[in-house]
């Protein structure tokens, strides 16, 4: 078989295996309104968005920080979040001291506080460092939520994450491209709720 | 991290345009409409996704070819972009070097990692120039130049493409919309556009174009 008919059959075979993924994170729309629900009340109450991964998470949750920082939609406001990932001198001088699985839990201990949100991206929701960022987050009253992959993993099953998104794939590459469209909504319909003010009262319940 | 602006930002709208601002306190509205949205979203990058494969399945596979002849022949690949574009370069280049799933690592560098040098460049001479110059300084013939950008029209990319071919590079574009001025280059030898009105989809696509190239890229290796 010549390079072109194999590259192209795979071409298809790659693209054809990010659709149930996709559907799948459709399926949990009502997560996905919930999640957007509560980290508004959490802006609303002068909270920042505080975000971190590994590998290329490390990257994702610079692109949410930016995400929320400078809007790419003219007339939305500017949300305050950063990336616990774009610190390389602190990461690597914890990590050189201490350990990699402690990094973030250090970070958020000196940085955050409790009205803050901790967004954790984990691809197989495995992540030793993510995991005990989250639980250091839950202890201190920050809101805690995670991206997660595959079946889900640790993360995913640990009580001190209020919302949890799974991108039910076992090919990472598959996984972080669900987070991506995962957190371009969550960004997006957070402002949804800051178009009708009346929501974001504490005792207006679902 | 405490700020009261968006609380206070919120209650000098409503005391200026108490009319706007009646209250509403149906939460299982606002629920649905945002449940019907992350629905309707799901089904635009799943569309989106389709109409990149119908137009770009066999340029992917020749794009792939080149770049594999260029890793083998001892290319690098060098990747850059803007803001959210700037992280998926990163994250384009760390795939290559550093694959999770035990593949072969390739050489490959973001041309946004190191910020020293991005402020200095910026600062010194002008932000057009941040990747041109950056390539100039490290780019040799048969290395591999990745640009992303969702409107096609970043100065320092269309710099940066043309120090690129000058070097005798391989130059890879993706780009979103129409492909903007990315498309009337003649430095960029294959540009994939990922034709939507949504800044986000096109990030989205993009990911997947260059996630399709890095799984190309080592089929096309091994078949060689």
């Amino acid at each position: 078989m010549s390079w072109s008919e194999q590259g192209t059959e795979l071409v298809d075979a790659i693209f054809g295996r990010r659709a149930d993924p996709v559907q799948d994170l459709s399926d949990q729309a009502d997560t996905v309104a919930r999640t957007c629900h509560a980290m508004a009340l959490r802006f609303h109450q002068g909270g920042t968005l505080i975000v971190f991964g590994n590998g290329g998470a490390s990257t994702d949750a610079q692109h949410v920080a930016v995400e929320f920082v400078h809007p790419v939609i003219v007339g939305k406001r500017a949300l305050p979040s950063l990336s616990l990932t774009a610190d390389v001198a602190t990461l690597t001088g914890v990590a050189n001291r201490v350990g990699l699985s402690e990094v973030f839990a250090h970070q958020l201990r000196f940085i955050s506080d409790p009205a803050d949100i901790a967004l954790g991206i984990s691809a197989d929701g495995e992540c030793e460092n993510v995991l005990r960022g989250l639980r250091y987050a839950h202890e201190r009253g920050l809101l805690t939520v995670a991206l997660t992959g595959g079946h889900g993993g640790r993360i995913a099953r640990d009580p001190s994450i209020d919302h949890v998104i799974v991108a039910r794939s076992d090919d990472p590459r598959v996984v972080k491209e669900v987070h991506v469209t995962a957190y371009h909504i969550l960004w997006e319909l957070v402002h949804v709720f800051f178009e009708h003010p009346g929501v974001l009262d504490e005792e207006v319940t679902a | 991290m405490r700020r009261d602006s968006a609380a206070e930002g919120t209650e000098a709208m409503e005391s200026l345009y108490p009319f706007l601002y009646a209250r509403d306190t149906d939460l299982n509205a606002v629920l649905d409409q945002v449940r019907q949205s992350t629905v309707d979203k799901s089904r635009e990058i799943t569309a989106l996704r389709a109409t990149v494969l119908d137009r770009d399945r066999s340029r992917l596979a020749e794009c792939a070819e080149a770049v594999a002849a260029a890793f083998a022949a001892g290319g690098r690949l060098l990747a850059f972009g803007n803001g959210g574009s700037s992280t998926d370069s990163q994250d384009m280049a760390s795939l290559f070097l550093s694959p999770s799933s035990g593949e072969r690592p390739l050489p490959a560098f973001g041309l946004t990692n190191d910020i020293a040098v991005v402020t200095a460049l910026s600062n010194d001479i002008g932000f057009d120039v941040v990747f041109a110059r950056q390539i100039e300084a490290w780019g040799q013939r048969g290395d591999i130049a990745a640009g992303l950008s969702t409107s096609g029209n970043s100065a320092n990319l269309l710099r940066a493409f043309d120090a690129a071919r000058e070097r005798g590079m391989v130059t890879i574009g993706i780009s979103g919309y129409d492909g903007g001025k990315m498309a009337e280059l003649d430095s960029i030898d294959y540009l994939f556009v990922v034709p939507s009105p949504s800044v986000h989809r096109i990030q989205e696509a993009q990911t997947t174009v260059y996630h399709a190239l890095w799984e190309l890229t080592h089929a096309a290796l091994s078949w060689r």
